[in-house]
Formats: C-alpha cells, structure tokens, sequence
C-alpha cells in the first residue's frame, strides 16, 4: 500500500514539474529604444475577410515596404470579430498575455474584455506615453464608440452606422420623390403602393439590441444605463420608466398592423432583387449593393428612418476600432503607435471608405482629395457622412455584459410581440423582466 | 392472393414515395449548395435552383484565392486524419479494459469517464487552452489534435460492442495461444469493424468541421488553419457572397464524401466476419 502511494506521489510530482516548466515565463525588462535603431515585429489580428480582408492585406504590404522604421507587421486573421473576442478572453482567462496581439482589430463585442484584460494599452495611455495627442485628428462620434468608463480604448478603423437604402423606381411608381422618414411615412407608402397595385414588400427588419439602440437613442433614451454602458458597466434598463420603448414599439405594430412591415429581417439580397422597397442597413453596405444591384434600378440612399415626427435624426456608430496591448517592451509599443495612426490615418481611411463604404474616422480624410471626387461620382456614400454630423453627440451604441443573450432577447420579444399579438404593455413588461433578468445574472456572475 | 399483391404493392409504392421525399428534404441542402457553387453573384439573386451554367467555376477561384482553402485543406485532412486515429486507438484499448479486465474502482473510473459527457465543450475551452499551453503545444498540430484524443462516448460504445461479444470466444483464443492484443487485432476488431467504421466516419467528420478551437490554438500560426477558418474569410458584413461561401462549403464537402463512400460497404457488412478467423 505504501509503495502504491509513492508511486503515485512520484507521478504527482513529475506532472507538477511538467506543468511548472510550461508556466516558466521570462520577465521582460521594458528598455526604452529609439524607433529605427534596430528590425521590429508587430502582431496584428483582424477580422477583415473578403474585399476589406484584401484592402487590409494591401495597407501591411504597403507599411511593410514603406516604413523608415524597419518595423515588420504580421498580420494574422482570426476569424469574424466575436471569433476574435472569443480568443482574447481565453488567452485572458489563461493568462497567457504573451500569445496576446500588438494590436487587434475589435468591434463592440469585445470592449468590456479589452477594457478588464489588465494588458490594456489604452489610447489615453499611449498619448501619454508618447506625449503626441492625436485625438482631435479624429471625429468625434468615431471615436466616442470607443469609449468605456472614462478611457479611450482604440481609435476607429471601420466606422458604420445605419442608414436607409431604398429602391427609386418602386418609388416612384407609387408617386414618391423622396424615401419615408418616420414610421408613420413607411405606413403611407404602403398604403400607396397597394393603391398603385405594386405588391413589393415596403420594409422588413427585426430589431436587436445595435438597432434599437439606435431607435430608442432617436428618441433621447439609452436602452441600459451608464450611457448604453458606455462609461461604466450597464445595470438596469432605462428605457422603461421614461416610456422610449413603449412609443417605440406602439409606432412598430402600427406598421405591422397596417401591413406595411415584414416580421423578419429582409436582407440586403432581397433588396437588390428587388423584393423589398427600403432597407435599413450599415453604411458599410453600400460599395456592395451599388455593384450588385449594377443599374437595375435607381439606389436611393438617406437618413436611417426616424419613429415618429418628434425623434431626432441618426444613428449610433458602430463598426470596428484598433486597440492595442500593453507588451512591456518600449520598441514594440512605438511601432504598434506608428503603425495604429497610419491604419487609422489619411490615406489609409480614404482608401478604406472608398472601397468599403465604411466612413473615414480620421477628419482629413474626408477632405482627402481623392476621397472627395468619389463622392461626388457616388453620393450615396456621403449619406453616412452627413448623418454622423446630424446625429446627437449623446447617442451611444449599447454595450452590455450578455451581449449575445441580450441581443436574441430583443430580436425574440419584438417578434413574439407581432407573432402572437401581444400588446405592447404586455411586450415592455415581458422585456423589462427578461433584459433586466439578463443583466442581473451578468453582475451576479462577474461581480 | 391478388388481392394481397395488390395490398403490398400499395404499402411498397407509399413506402417507396415517403422515403424518396424524406431523401429528399435531407439532400436538398446539398444540391442548392453544389448549384448555388456555380451561379454568378447576379444569378444568385434569381430564385432559380439551377446555375445559367455548370461551367462557370469563377466562385471557386475566387474562394481558393481569397480563402487559402488549398493549405487549409490540407490541415484539415492532417488533424482530421490522425486525431481520429489517434482517438480510436485510445477509445478501443480503454474499451478493452473495460470490457475484459478486473480491477478496483473500475465501475468508478467507467462512470468518471462517462461524466466527462456531460460537461459542454464550450466550458472547457479556457481550461483546455490552460493546458494545452502550458504544455507548449500551442500553434501545432498536435496541440489541435491533443484534446480529441479521448473521447468517452466513442470508449462506451465501443465496450458495450465488445461485451456482446460472448466470453467463450476469448478462451478459445487463449487456449489457441492468442494473448490480449492478438485477440483484439484478429478476432474483436475485425467482428467490430461496422461500429469502429462508423466511429472513425463520425469522428473524421467532427473533427474536419471543427471551427473554434484549431482558431485559438493557431492564434499566432495562420498557416495551420483548417478549412473552417478559411470558408469564414469569404463573407464579410459588408458584403454577403453566399455563393463564395457555398463554393467553399463544396470544396470542404469532398474529403467526406469520399470517405463515407469508401467505407460506406463496412458500415453494412457482416457481424461476425472476424469470428471466422478466430
């Protein structure tokens, strides 16, 4: 029995040696090096797949070969961007910060993780570090989405926001000039094209959290608090009380009552085939849908649709920020800072917007003059633009702990709601209970 | 008599309709996938099943250009491949002790090992990464392969095959000389052999669509990727290309469709085929 037991303690014992050589890390000394002296590798994860993943490729080859400071990217694609934030919080979670990136390409998914990782290199941090404020070369509502609690964590790469494509010629055939701007105008254009015997869907979305976030925000409220979570971790919902859901979704089932809008979400090709007549989509949708729809029909671009007469017009940001990592090594973070302000500078910007649809973050870029002769060939690609300076510096993009679970609940409740007839005071009171119930699990598990 | 004819014919002709429509529903995902493969981006957006042409390989191209889907394919045939053998090594030897031998606490190290059953794998990714890091076996093949060495449903099903074997056929082995292993080698695995193909098939399989887990073991090594990762590389959110997608998805099809025709003939064959031999 003895002997057994010193068997297995000496098992024990090598198991526990193996595992103590893999924890051995080395502790790096930040030196402080002057950027240039000498070759330097950055890592850098993105989520940028087909057309945008190749732009991206473009812009490494290019700061690859033109850098004056021998700094080498390597650009790694890790797969969509909860792919990537799902990666950053095991490697969190493990605490093995050395398979962590220079700089990663994250969307709003990922802050809260980004912002706790305790290897956080904010942007704050580095204007410090560095002492280069670069801040204001920035616009504002890009850069507000990348706020938490006070910090400012990445600068906008791949900024969006919601806009509203429509199908001229349907239009037109109902005799109208312009796209509908509340939901009370999609109800008469309805009723318009029934008249006129066009049987196209008029409109078909179902609202999720980035969605209604945008609506609710129209209407001066955040859907959680702390500013929609942005400046500190949400807690309760706060679009209860002030009565923003209720009118929201009183204006939605009148829609839906009226048969003007599909319960589902119509996609953007359904759009193009021309089965639906207005689609609210990201700005960053545009490149692709001009060259899909290829001249079929006349694309009417304008502000994302409003709720009521009273709302305000925009949309929150929404889309893409680099941040980077706090490597403890002085040459890597210098390169990591050049080579963040070329991704999210001028040219690189221009080049993205153009090719993308996305909006330029960085405030030259839109007078970049390349980037202005493309709009004035495409203007569609200005709606966006235009929109971010009409929408209220208050509007935030949400950000909650259940970011998955709290985005399906929406999607559920609002479609429940039309499916099975409920009345809206049923559907606030049934959401109140569900989101909070989310949140509340959130801070109960992580707090 | 005639009137029975009629009767089963009737019964065969229904049967026949039900089975060839429930064929259906299960294969029409694959042929709107192989006909979505070869529509032109305009033509995806007609609601025609059929492409203009068959002919036109444009989103094939653009898929092994975009998505690297060649190297990717050959990772995933690596991992797929010796994880899955790998696994059934493990899962037959630990079924033969199970099934054969006596031991203490061997009921309670069978129910700890079918427990792991019930834990989801997603819970087990950060410790498994904990691991499998630690071990430094992070951005390799063998770090991706490593935690489907052992599976604890492929262990149980295999024991309970191999305690339907009657005892007699052991002893008879032994009084003809075999030991454990040749035992196994030419009497159990060869009457096993529909269970272990069926195994291996579902095993390659699982592990060839695996997505989540060779991504963040390969976070720093893109080139080890699987084909999985690759097929995510052709849509994006601002641009839906279903049709590089199902290209993708068709390309990633052919290893397992292959395979389960050349052991489709296994699944089906003889029980006890091996019993000859013993």
């Amino acid at each position: 029995m003895k002997k057994k037991f010193l068997v297995l303690l000496a098992i024990l014992c090598v198991l526990t040696a193996l595992f103590a050589v893999g924890e051995e890390e080395t502790a790096q000394v930040e030196q402080q090096v002057t950027l240039g002296s000498q070759p330097v590798t950055i890592t850098f994860w993105h989520s940028a797949s087909d057309d945008a993943g190749l732009l991206v490729d473009k812009y490494i080859k290019d700061f690859n070969e033109n850098n004056e400071y021998q700094i080498t990217v390597n650009a790694i694609y890790q797969g969509q961007y909860s792919d990537a934030a799902t990666l950053m919080k095991t490697i969190i979670s493990a605490e093995n910060y050395k398979e962590l990136p220079d700089i990663m390409q994250l969307d709003a998914t990922g802050k809260i993780d980004y912002y706790k990782s305790g290897k956080a290199f904010t942007i704050d941090d580095a204007v410090k570090f560095f002492n280069d404020d670069i801040i204001d070369e920035y616009v504002s509502g890009a850069l507000g989405n990348w706020q938490f609690s006070g910090a400012q964590l990445g600068l906008p790469f791949a900024t969006s926001t919601s806009v509203t494509y429509y199908n001229k010629d349907i239009l037109k055939a109902a005799g109208w000039d312009e796209c509908p701007d509340t939901f009370a105008d999609v109800i008469r254009l309805s009723k318009d094209m029934k008249a006129k015997g066009i049987k196209t869907a008029v409109f078909g979305a179902v609202p999720n959290s980035p969605t209604l976030a945008n609506w609710l925000g129209q209407l001066g409220s955040y859907i959680v608090n702390n500013n929609n979570g942005t400046d500190a971790t949400a807690t309760k919902l706060e679009c209860i009380d002030n009565g923003a859901l209720k009118t929201f979704l009183t204006e939605w089932k009148a829609m839906y009552d009226a048969g003007a809008l599909e319960n589902k979400s119509l996609s953007t090709n359904q759009f193009v085939a021309g089965e639906v007549a207005i689609l609210t989509s990201s700005s960053s949708s545009v490149n692709s849908l001009l060259s899909k729809v290829d001249g079929k029909f006349e694309v009417g671009a304008t502000n994302f649709l409003r709720v009521n007469s009273s709302a305000s017009y925009g949309a929150t940001v929404s889309g893409s920020c680099l941040v980077m990592f706090d490597s403890n090594d002085a040459l890597k973070k210098a390169a990591t800072w050049e080579f963040i302000k070329y991704m999210t500078g001028e040219k690189v910007q221009a080049d993205f917007a153009a090719g993308t649809g996305y909006t330029p973050g960085y405030k030259a870029s839109v007078e970049n003059e390349d980037y202005k002769n493309f709009l004035a060939k495409t203007p569609q690609f200005s709606v966006a633009s235009e929109q971010l300076a009409k929408t209220p510096a208050s509007m935030r993009s949400i950000t909650v702990g259940p970011t998955v679970d709290f985005y399906y609940a929406i999607q559920n409740e609002v479609t429940g709601m039309l499916n099975s007839g409920a009345s809206v005071d049923a559907t606030v009171e049934s959401m109140k209970e569900n989101l909070q119930g989310l949140l509340d699990n959130y801070m109960r598990s992580n707090f | 008599m005639i009137k029975r004819k009629t009767r089963n014919l009737i019964q065969d002709s229904v049967v026949s309709t039900v089975a060839v429509f429930i064929g259906l529903i299960i294969i029409f995902p694959l042929i709107y996938c192989f006909c979505g493969a070869f529509k032109t981006p305009h033509e995806f957006l007609t609601p025609n099943l059929l492409p203009g042409s068959f002919a036109y390989l444009g989103n094939f191209i653009e898929a092994f250009e975009k998505g690297n889907l060649l190297r990717y394919t050959v990772n995933s045939f690596i991992i797929a491949l010796f994880g899955t053998s790998i696994r059934l090594c493990f899962s037959i030897l630990a079924a033969y002790a199970f099934a054969y031998y006596d031991f203490r606490f061997k009921n309670l190290c069978f129910f700890l090992i079918l427990g792991t059953m019930m834990i989801p794998a997603d819970v087990l990714l950060a410790t498994n990464y904990l691991t499998v890091s630690r071990l430094r076996l992070l951005n390799t093949y063998i770090g991706v392969m490593v935690v489907s060495f052992v599976s604890a449903s492929q262990m149980f099903m295999l024991r309970q095959k191999f305690k339907s074997v009657p005892k007699e056929m052991r002893e008879a082995a032994q009084i003809d000389g075999y030991g454990d292993i040749s035992y196994m080698v030419n009497v159990l695995l060869p009457i096993s052999k529909p269970i272990i193909t069926t195994l291996f098939v579902q095993s390659f399989i699982g592990l060839w669509n695996a997505y989540l887990w060779p991504l963040i073991v390969t976070a720093s090594s893109p080139n080890m990727r699987t084909i999985m990762v690759g097929i995510t590389k052709l849509n994006s959110w601002e641009d839906e290309n279903y049709q590089l997608v199902l290209a993708g998805v068709c390309v990633s099809l052919i290893p397992s469709l292959i395979l389960f025709i050349l052991m489709r003939r296994n699944l089906n064959k003889g029980e006890m085929d091996g019993a000859l031999v013993g």
